[in-house]
């Protein structure tokens, strides 16, 4: 999994890139926590992501319930087509904010 | 479903029993499901349930183990149009009624990849015959 990191004014938006899966979720929430920890709201790309397990949608959930607890919101953006088929499945496309 | 196969098919392949070989057990799973020329949206919704099988043999049977050198074998065998995935582990011995995936509308992390393995494949089964030295023998099966 490799990442990007962009920020502009309270928005902060991180493009995953590569499959995510229980190898790769620490690294994932070392990228994605710090920056909902610090109270921006955060736009999570996942264009470039083919493939997660349930090991990441634990992170899209924990990301969430996270910034619910800070006041912000994290946007999912751009999931591809075989992402958003694993999010269906878990009945979570009405939860997280998908965009 | 979708125009299937399928051929007479059986492979199998073993895997060191860590996190970063569950990319290598989706690469198998990948080219032995294009032998059997399963459809995009299928093979997609397999290589997710065996990665979650394996997965959780690293994660629970495995728990208390990080470091170790053993292996776990997956097997991928198609007769009849009718798909079986075994996979054998030495980890703690599975008991087949405590494995439960975590009701839905209770959202939080984690639980859900037995219910993704339950939701794509047909029957999912423990084996109590066990065939030495394996401790676990998980079948999952999927008419084609």
């Amino acid at each position: 999994m490799s990442y990007k990191v962009s920020e502009e004014g309270n928005i902060t938006t991180i493009h995953l890139d590569g499959e995510i899966d229980m190898d790769v979720v620490e690294k994932a929430k070392e990228v994605i926590f710090p920056h909902i920890d610090s109270g921006k709201e955060v736009h999570l790309n996942l264009s470039q992501v083919q493939y997660m397990d349930s090991s990441g949608i634990s992170v899209l959930i924990e990301s969430h319930q996270k910034a619910l607890e800070k006041n912000t919101k994290v946007i999912i953006k751009d999931v591809s087509k075989s992402v958003l088929k694993v999010i269906m499945m878990a009945k979570l496309e009405q939860i997280l904010n998908l965009e | 479903m979708s125009e299937t196969a399928l051929i007479n098919h059986s492979e199998k392949k073993a895997f060191l029993v860590k996190s970063s070989s569950l990319k290598d057990v989706r690469i198998f799973c990948r080219e032995v499901f294009e032998k059997l020329k399963i459809e995009q949206n299928l093979k997609d919704e397999l290589v997710l349930a065996i990665a979650e099988a394996a997965q959780n043999i690293v994660k629970h049977a495995y728990k208390d183990e990080p470091d170790t050198k053993d292996i776990m074998v997956v097997e991928i065998s198609c007769k009849n149009n009718k798909l079986e995935i075994a996979f054998y582990d030495m980890g703690t011995p599975v008991n087949p009624e405590k494995v439960k995936h975590r009701e839905l509308d209770n959202v939080k992390p984690g639980g859900l990849g037995t219910f993704f393995i339950q939701e794509i494949m047909d029957v999912v089964e423990f084996q109590d015959k066990k065939k030495k030295p394996w401790i676990n023998h998980l079948v999952l099966t999927k008419q084609l």
